[in-house]
């Protein structure tokens, strides 16, 4: 399959995108979207912001990766931690995304970013995906997920 | 919201209901116990008494707030045969930890090289997010396998530090084969360094000394200038606990546990997979034993660069280094018997009491010492072990969060609280202006209050009080 370029998150659809959730030590977010490959695009980039706003989001670093797993919530904590590993060790703050569905629980996920060294950062670095009241439901027609980070 | 009964001045217990297989316990006074009830943690507190095999009761320490599926400054032993072991019950900062140095000079010797100390410190200690270390990655399977001992052996550090870190710096049944390529390789660009949110290196002063023979012992004395250092196991750890909650999900189905929290995920301690993360965690905990090692070694450097003297002669001998996210097997008397226990603190210190045998003898007549961190602008403490801990010995790890970190954002901006700190006579070197207000002092409890209600509750017993000169922050 080909590698598609990854996309910033547009600013003025589907708003509220994502909400910071309040945590005494550590911090989270919720999201909605239409489809659960969106859900992970909207988390990646609400976790990523949680670190540093890149602004203008540049996509001339990118990386690839294949995750599967079950239940959806397992497949999302995999897709998320494999993304901030990635981030650690090619020292790079990614700011857009791309999912694709390749089976009924595996992604494709293409994420794209400027070197750490490149930008501030504006909240502490995140540690890690917990399981803490993790939620990833569909309901109405939306996908709406929640997750907290370790920081 | 639970039930908290009051049982006594410094201690509540919320009754075991529901699927509790003991009930909680929480060491706080009639303040602490309104942000316990405030930010929910007392939930987590009762969800930890879910685990099988637990023993006695949850409890936390007077820290306590809330966490991820563990309150931080939980702790909760489970029977070593039949019960579980939980990651989560550890943490993803594996063997996150405190060492403290304490040096020959006086606060008035600091005063006159402070600019030139700090300066050097600023430029030395790797901090932030991402690579940059001190020691070189090759070294990193050695570290895995023998901890500080393998810093040591490289040249960082001496071997008589050994003796005065928990465990003697290394964690026995590291199985570095079981640790992830993808652990390891997080971990190789980060030997020797600091990390970033609540981790810092701090010059501090001893201004206050309560128990002189303990202090003595620990090589303390008043208007001492002494190095805190506090930081983990870095993106190795991390990702090794990741790793291994991962596989969790599929292992309790296996062995039939059902837990309140997906983040409280467990199995056996004997299985099969339990055995698997236990050597794991150690190899992450030699990892955060070393990392502490080198940074206390390039912080004796700094220091001897800054003051234009050898580090032998600024004595810079270390005190004591303590984890507080770990899960140990140890044999503690509970409900009136001997039992082995794997003891998970997550966010609190082993409180070893005088004349227990895994005390280095030099210690073994006073107890640990137990390092209590503060937060920027605000005392840290020195406690030291007592007999008769009822909390399977431990004891708090910090002042413990008050505030989350949007709102002490809202409260002042970085720069303002670096102007408020520099304006206190403490001077910063942060990696991030404005990253420092959500560690910003207000963003906590009142250490000193902490600490006092340890030693109420029969935790551990002050030793002494250290005010901060001078903060690196990540």
């Amino acid at each position: 399959m080909a590698k598609r370029a990854p996309h910033p998150m547009p600013e003025d659809v589907h708003r509220p995108r994502f909400e910071v959730l309040d945590h005494t030590a550590d911090t989270g977010i919720s999201a909605t979207a239409g489809t659960l490959e969106e859900l992970v695009e909207t988390m990646a980039t609400g976790m990523f912001s949680l670190m540093a706003q890149v602004s203008p989001c540049s996509t001339a670093h990118t990386v690839e990766f294949e995750v599967g797993a079950t239940p959806r919530e397992d497949l999302v904590y995999e897709c998320l931690s494999e993304l901030l590993y990635l981030a650690e060790t090619e020292d790079l703050m990614f700011c857009a995304f791309q999912v694709r569905a390749t089976g009924s629980d595996s992604f494709t996920v293409t994420a794209g970013g400027v070197p750490i060294g490149q930008i501030g950062l504006t909240g502490p670095p995140i540690k890690a995906v917990t399981y803490h009241q993790m939620e990833i439901r569909e309901a109405g027609g939306l996908w709406h997920g929640k997750v907290y980070f370790d920081v | 919201m639970r039930e908290l009964t009051k049982i006594s001045e410094h201690l509540w217990e919320i009754p075991a209901e529901g699927g509790m297989r003991v009930p909680g316990r929480i060491f706080a006074n009639d303040g602490l116990i309104e942000a316990v009830i405030e930010d929910r943690a007392s939930e987590q507190v009762a969800n930890v008494a879910h685990l099988p095999g637990i023993v006695e009761a949850s409890f936390a320490m007077p820290d306590i707030h809330w966490g991820y599926g563990f309150p931080i400054g939980g702790v909760a032993a489970t029977e070593a045969r039949t019960g579980v072991v939980s990651p989560g019950g550890v943490g993803f900062d594996i063997c996150c930890g405190v060492r403290l140095l304490a040096s020959n000079l006086e606060e008035s010797d600091f005063a006159s090289k402070r600019q030139a100390i700090m300066s050097e410190l600023d430029r030395r200690i790797p901090r932030g997010i991402g690579k940059g270390a001190i020691a070189p990655g090759g070294m990193i399977a050695d570290v895995l396998l023998r901890g500080a001992r393998a810093a040591v052996d490289a040249g960082y550090g001496l071997e008589a530090d050994l003796e005065r870190c928990e465990e003697f710096g290394t964690s026995e049944g590291a199985d570095p084969g079981v640790v992830t390529d993808k652990a390891i390789k997080r971990g190789a660009s980060q030997l020797g360094s600091l990390g970033a949110g609540n981790h810092f290196l701090e010059v501090q002063v001893v201004d206050e000394i309560l128990d002189e023979e303990a202090a003595k012992a620990f090589g303390l004395a008043r208007g001492m200038v002494v190095v805190m250092i506090h930081c983990g196991s870095r993106g190795l750890g991390h990702q090794t606990c990741t790793d291994h909650l991962g596989v969790m999900g599929d292992a309790m189905r296996k062995h039939d546990i059902d837990v309140p929290d997906r983040q409280l995920a467990c199995v056996p301690v004997e299985s099969t997979e339990g055995q698997r993360y236990l050597a794991a965690m150690a190899a992450a905990a030699n990892f955060a034993w070393s990392n502490r090692h080198i940074l206390a070694h390039e912080a004796r450097q700094a220091f001897a660069a800054g003051t234009s003297a050898s580090w032998e002669d600024l004595g810079m001998d270390l005190v004591f280094d303590v984890a507080h996210n770990l899960a140990k097997l140890e044999r503690h008397e509970a409900n009136g018997r001997l039992v082995d226990v794997c003891v998970h603190r997550k966010g609190a210190t082993r409180a070893f009491g005088p004349g227990h045998p895994d005390l280095p003898e030099d210690l073994r007549d006073v107890g640990q010492p137990v390092l209590v961190p503060g937060s920027m602008g605000t005392a840290s403490w020195v406690l030291r072990g007592v007999e008769g801990n009822p909390a399977f010995a431990s004891a708090a790890h910090g002042a413990g969060r008050l505030m989350s970190r949007k709102k002490a954002k809202s409260v002042a901006s970085g720069a303002q609280v670096r102007k408020d700190l520099e304006g206190s006579g403490i001077t910063v070197r942060p990696g991030s202006v404005s990253l420092l207000s959500e560690e910003a002092p207000y963003a906590y409890k009142d250490v000193d209050i902490v600490a006092e209600v340890c030693e109420a509750a029969g935790l551990a017993a002050r030793v002494a009080r250290l005010r901060p000169l001078g903060v690196v922050k990540g």
